[in-house]
């Protein structure tokens, strides 16, 4: 792996507001590699310590550049099924070159190879007031290989939100970047309701305008092997994002999501929720949420959250938060994980009142859910999800009936 | 007219220092329409006799049956003795993040009546149970206990005593923890209910200040896992003035007397 290496200033205290001194001690994030080279990343093991929850072995296919199968399809319409109002919504391909690259530049081995396989990338730039969600439904064209890379632009004081979905069956590279401009209210949520036995890498960079409002949705309801790492930052001050997640791992599955918040400009709050539930042996969810706050973020907001719900013995999940704290002049820094089986004091108190045990449990884990959803905050968004966790469930609950 | 007749029932716990029974031949009869007080001094059983009867899992059932209508609850699950028109209004009502108090009463109602209810008369059922229990409508769409005070989840329990009908109430010591105003909504609601379904109480109680607003017709002392006394009314009146030290084990300190 290639190390660049970097002088450390230590910095001269100020007596007047000592706590204002920056750590003097490299952050992982200064150790961390970007690039658009494949060879400047080495090729996962489980030694690294981003890729130590990882199967890495079922994700083989996606360490080396590959010929992309192209027959990924791509449909935008609004949510609704209307079509996109052209006056407000631009949609275009564009070649995939170091100039087209939006965000930054990939930060490991999966993202540079997606970044050097991939030929085109699709852009959507909004603007204004877009009163409907605009739905980008990804299907999966099999299980040959292929990449994608998709662009979310929203301009200076735009509100408008995006779902995108995925499904069918999928051996995926993706690439992710959303930027938002200044005074903009944006949410982007994206959906994997992948077929039994596909894989997907993914991987997000985000970066949330000045003064502007980020809510991020990750929800992960199906695939063999699914990877997605979300890397954001701000572009100036007093932003806010709301990153939420929620997963559903089946036996033999494993389920990643890796955030990682880095708070460069002052007075920006974040909050990561992550809920998953876990059912069956060897159903494996790996959660790891990193939080830096650099010394150039006082007043930063910050806390992250993963809770995991253990439906059925055998099955593993990894939580692992992450705060990297430069800067004494914030307002929090919190962080709290957990796993844990059904609560008998929540069921009991159900069947007290006449509600079957499968039944109580099924609402335990839709309520365990929806009360995440609650908190998107866009009904037509929630409904849509509630839908799909519903359906997700169903056939889970239809496999435990037989 | 129905009939819950409980037969010499033992019952255990598991603690960490092994099982412990706690129930020690509990005999007892209530017919409808009755009102029942159960007073005693802390630790005596009270509350393992009500979550026995409703089925927690905490709780071992040794021997003995409990016969509602000539049918032995304890061998049914918690969901089928409800059905069977058991109710208990707990102590600590417990929270349910993320499930609504509306789909919560609807599902439960469904359940415990084998159908589901009129869409408009529940509606208006609903709201005018919330309005006499003087609860907030948006209670309605909260979260199962969630963030209610203790006298909100005394009022919630209440409320779905009124809507749930059952044939017998079991009542955990509700009147804990709720002041004087609060007290006399919920005993109104309890009043109310067994006035529409000429339902049967069990009143388990620690102190005879809810005894003032539901008048019970028989009441018992229960100590050492048993009942050790009946009277009527007269006996909370005796209980107020001379505490439950006579009930006590030789030797035993009250806890009532050290708070």
């Amino acid at each position: 792996m290639a190390q660049v290496e970097q002088e450390i200033q230590i910095p001269v205290a100020n007596p007047q507001d000592p706590y204002a001194l920056p750590a003097a001690m490299p952050s992982s994030a200064d150790k961390s590699p970007r690039s658009f080279s494949v060879d400047d990343f080495a090729v996962p093991d489980r030694k690294q310590d981003d890729w130590r929850f990882t199967p890495v072995e079922r994700l083989e296919e996606f360490y080396h550049v590959f010929t992309p199968s192209g027959k990924t399809t791509v449909e935008v319409s609004m949510i609704d099924g209307t079509a996109v109002p052209a006056d407000l919504i631009s949609l275009y391909q564009t070649k995939l070159s170091e100039d087209s690259a939006t965000v930054g530049k990939p930060n490991d081995r999966v993202s540079a190879v997606e970044w050097n396989s991939g030929t085109t990338s699709t852009v959507l730039e909004v603007a204004g007031e877009i009163d409907k969600p605009i739905l980008v439904a990804v299907h999966g064209a099999g299980m040959q290989l292929d990449a994608f890379h998709l662009v979310i632009k929203a301009a200076d004081r735009a509100h408008a939100d995006v779902v995108v979905e995925h499904d069918g069956p999928a051996l995926l590279a993706e690439g992710v970047e959303i930027i938002t401009g200044k005074d903009s209210h944006v949410s982007t949520t994206f959906i994997q309701e992948w077929d039994e036995g596909s894989k997907m890498v993914g991987n997000h960079r985000i970066r949330v305008g000045e003064g502007a409002t980020l809510r991020h949705s990750v929800v992960t309801l199906g695939g063999d092997v699914v990877r997605l790492r979300m890397d954001q930052d701000f572009g100036g001050a007093q932003s806010d994002v709301l990153m939420l997640g929620i997963y559903f791992v089946d036996p033999g599955e494993h389920i990643e999501h890796r955030t990682m918040v880095v708070h460069n400009h002052p007075e920006c709050k974040s909050r990561v929720i992550y809920k998953g539930a876990l059912d069956g042996k060897d159903a494996h969810a790996t959660w790891v949420g990193n939080a830096l706050i650099e010394p150039t973020a006082p007043g930063t907001d910050s806390y992250e959250l993963n809770r995991n719900l253990v439906l059925t013995p055998g099955a593993v999940a990894d939580s692992e938060p992450n705060l990297e704290i430069e800067n004494g002049n914030i307002v929090g820094a919190g962080h709290a994980s957990s796993v844990g089986r059904f609560d008998d004091e929540e069921l009991f108190y159900l069947q007290s009142r006449g509600i079957g045990e499968v039944e109580a449990r099924k609402l335990v884990v839709r309520g365990f859910f929806a009360e995440l959803i609650d908190q998107i905050g866009i009904p037509a968004i929630a409904d849509h999800l509630m839908t799909a966790i519903n359906r997700r469930l169903a056939r889970t609950e239809a496999v435990a009936g037989k | 007219m129905s009939t819950l007749e409980i037969k010499d029932l033992y019952a255990s716990v598991e603690t960490k220092e092994g099982r412990k029974q706690i129930l020690k031949g509990v005999n007892l009869t209530v017919d409808s329409g009755e009102t029942h007080a159960i007073m005693g001094p802390n630790g005596s059983g009270k509350s393992t006799l009500a979550y026995t009867l409703a089925g927690h899992p905490k709780y071992e059932v040794d021997s003995g049956q409990a016969l509602l209508d000539g049918q032995d609850i304890l061998t049914m699950t918690p969901d089928e003795r409800a059905k069977a028109g058991l109710f208990l209004a707990m102590q600590y009502p417990v929270e349910v993040p993320g499930v609504s108090m509306t789909n919560f009463l609807r599902t439960a109602k469904t359940e415990v009546d084998g159908e589901a209810p009129q869409i408009r008369q529940w509606v208006k059922d609903l709201s005018e149970a919330m309005t006499r229990l003087k609860m907030d409508p948006k209670f309605a769409q909260r979260s199962v206990n969630e963030g209610f005070s203790g006298g909100e989840k005394k009022r919630a329990e209440v409320l779905q005593l009124e809507l749930l009908k059952p044939k017998f109430a079991v009542l955990d010591e509700t009147d804990s923890g709720l002041d004087v105003d609060a007290l006399r909504i919920v005993s109104e609601g309890v009043n109310r209910a067994k006035d529409n379904t000429g339902m049967g109480i069990l009143m388990v109680t620690h102190y005879t200040r809810i005894l003032k607003y539901i008048k019970p017709d028989i009441v018992h002392v229960f100590a050492d896992g048993h009942f050790v006394r009946t009277g009527g009314p007269e006996l909370a009146d005796e209980l107020e003035e001379h505490g439950y030290d006579q009930y006590l084990p030789q030797g035993a300190e009250s806890e009532s007397a050290l708070a």
